[in-house]
């Protein structure tokens, strides 16, 4: 589903990630772990092309994102993202939040998109919250309605970075519960994160990376029970004994 | 006392109803700010936004104009930029409020276009990003998404120059438009009595005391979901 070649990103002369080249099938669940620093953010950010490559290419269901005459636009909407400080828009209301994309891109009325909206809120059980603002929600509530709103385009890969870095730890399970919904419901997804947990028991695979290139990777019972590079030895020793 | 300010006003509004050139000179001055302030808005906004662009091969001859005006407008005084449309760029018209409006709107637009730019660059480059990744395009996201949280932090500045606006008006009679000052200055002339100025200097007052209230209502309606 989503191919990379060889991608290298520089900021500012200094090499972020070095030559990676690495596939993700539909349906997998790829889960990228690493220290801060390590490029993973960026790696995730090029899929998109929400970083521009320096070099390499990026191919999503057979589309070269990197050529200059891709429609960038048309592709994003198929590659939904979450992030880590959420990013939804205080001035809409909850449910203008979700309708926004569909309805300004002509891809549904504002009624179908109005409809669509309610019933994913009522899913994640925020339905009462349509007419609220980001602001009047807690950071989890915020989250998930952030991950619907990327639902709402219907995508087929979901991007998260970090989507419970900047959460209140009481509020990292109503995140992470609905992430493991979407992965049972086949979800192609890539997430960077630090959720050990999450990462063992939703992954297909997991991949580390350091110094800006991927390290190792393995399905999680491997990585997590027999690693093998150094470095993710010692990275695994610091993170699991918290 | 009581008389002699009773005489002055008699003086300067009954006699020959010269209170009609007052009321003509408040109608002037009122559409002249109002059709400015709409046009430097517009130019403001296309600037600001011009400005904040990526920097492309394709933005770079629109970015240099952009610096240009900005810099020419603000780095010279509005009466002479005033005198000169009048005397030259509009010459052929004897439209007299157009030339004021061109004047005065190209001239706010610089000033606008700062203070958009700088709400504009306020505003979190991730709300930027989740537009983006959504699929909307780099237009729709600054539309729908940029510039309504812009123009709310920055409404407050915006009101400030709407304000010097509405007063740098007043200079407009020196290119023989009757606006207020120009209206309540004539009236002086000819009655030696400055009580018209006092009324000029009231009318001014109100009318920015009205405008402030008016930014007023409109900032709390725009922050009354703010929470913070």
């Amino acid at each position: 589903m989503i191919t990379v070649n060889h991608l290298c990103k520089d900021f500012h002369h200094v090499q972020v990630l070095k030559d990676i080249s690495e596939t993700i099938e539909k349906g997998e669940k790829v889960v990228i772990v690493g220290p801060s620093g390590s490029g993973k953010s960026t790696f995730l950010r090029c899929l998109n092309l929400l970083e521009a490559p320096t070099s390499g290419e990026i191919l999503f269901e057979g589309i070269n994102l990197t050529d200059r005459k891709c429609d960038l636009n048309r592709v994003r909407r198929k590659m939904g993202m979450v992030f880590q400080h959420f990013n939804l828009f205080p001035h809409l209301s909850v449910q203008q939040n979700i309708t926004l994309a569909p309805v300004k891109l002509k891809l549904q009325t504002q009624q179908q998109a109005d409809e669509n909206a309610l019933r994913l809120l009522e899913r994640i059980g925020l339905a009462d919250k349509a007419k609220s603002y980001p602001n009047q929600l807690s950071g989890g509530q915020q989250q998930r309605i952030a991950i619907v709103r990327s639902l709402a385009m219907n995508p087929d890969v979901m991007l998260f970075d970090e989507p419970t870095s900047a959460l209140d730890p009481e509020m990292v399970g109503e995140v992470l519960e609905l992430m493991k919904e979407l992965a049972r419901e086949g979800m192609t997804m890539v997430v960077v994160t630090h959720e050990m947990g999450f990462a063992r028991e939703v992954g297909t695979r997991v991949l580390f990376m350091d110094e800006g290139q991927i390290k190792e990777q393995a399905p999680p019972d491997q990585f997590f029970s027999s690693p093998r590079h150094p470095r993710l030895q010692d990275f695994l020793s610091k993170v699991l004994t918290q | 006392m009581f008389e002699s300010i009773a005489s002055g006003l008699y003086q300067t509004l009954v006699v020959d109803n010269r209170y009609v050139l007052i009321l003509q000179g408040l109608k002037n001055t009122l559409i002249i700010t109002f059709f400015s302030l709409l046009l430097g808005l517009a130019i403001g906004l296309v600037v600001a936004v011009v400005k904040v662009a990526p920097n492309s091969r394709a933005m770079r001859p629109l970015r240099w104009l952009s610096d240009l005006y900005v810099t020419v407008i603000r780095g010279t005084p509005v009466v002479v930029q005033l005198i000169i449309i009048n005397g030259s760029i509009l010459k052929a018209s004897d439209n007299q409020i157009l030339i004021a409006v061109v004047a005065f709107g190209v001239n706010s637009g610089a000033y606008v276009a700062e203070i958009i730019r700088g709400g504009i660059l306020a505003v979190d480059r991730g709300q930027t990003e989740a537009g983006r990744s959504l699929g909307l395009t780099a237009g729709m996201t600054m539309s729908h998404i940029v510039l309504p949280q812009a123009f709310k932090t920055t409404l407050p500045s915006l009101g400030n120059e709407f304000i010097a606006l509405l007063k740098e008006t007043s200079v407009a009679g020196y290119v023989a438009i009757r606006d207020l000052t120009k209206a309540g200055d004539s009236i002086f002339s000819r009655t030696y009595n400055i009580a018209s100025m006092y009324i000029v200097a009231l009318i001014y007052l109100v009318l920015v005391i009205g405008l402030t209230a008016l930014l007023g209502r409109l900032e709390r309606r725009l922050h009354k979901n703010d929470h913070r």
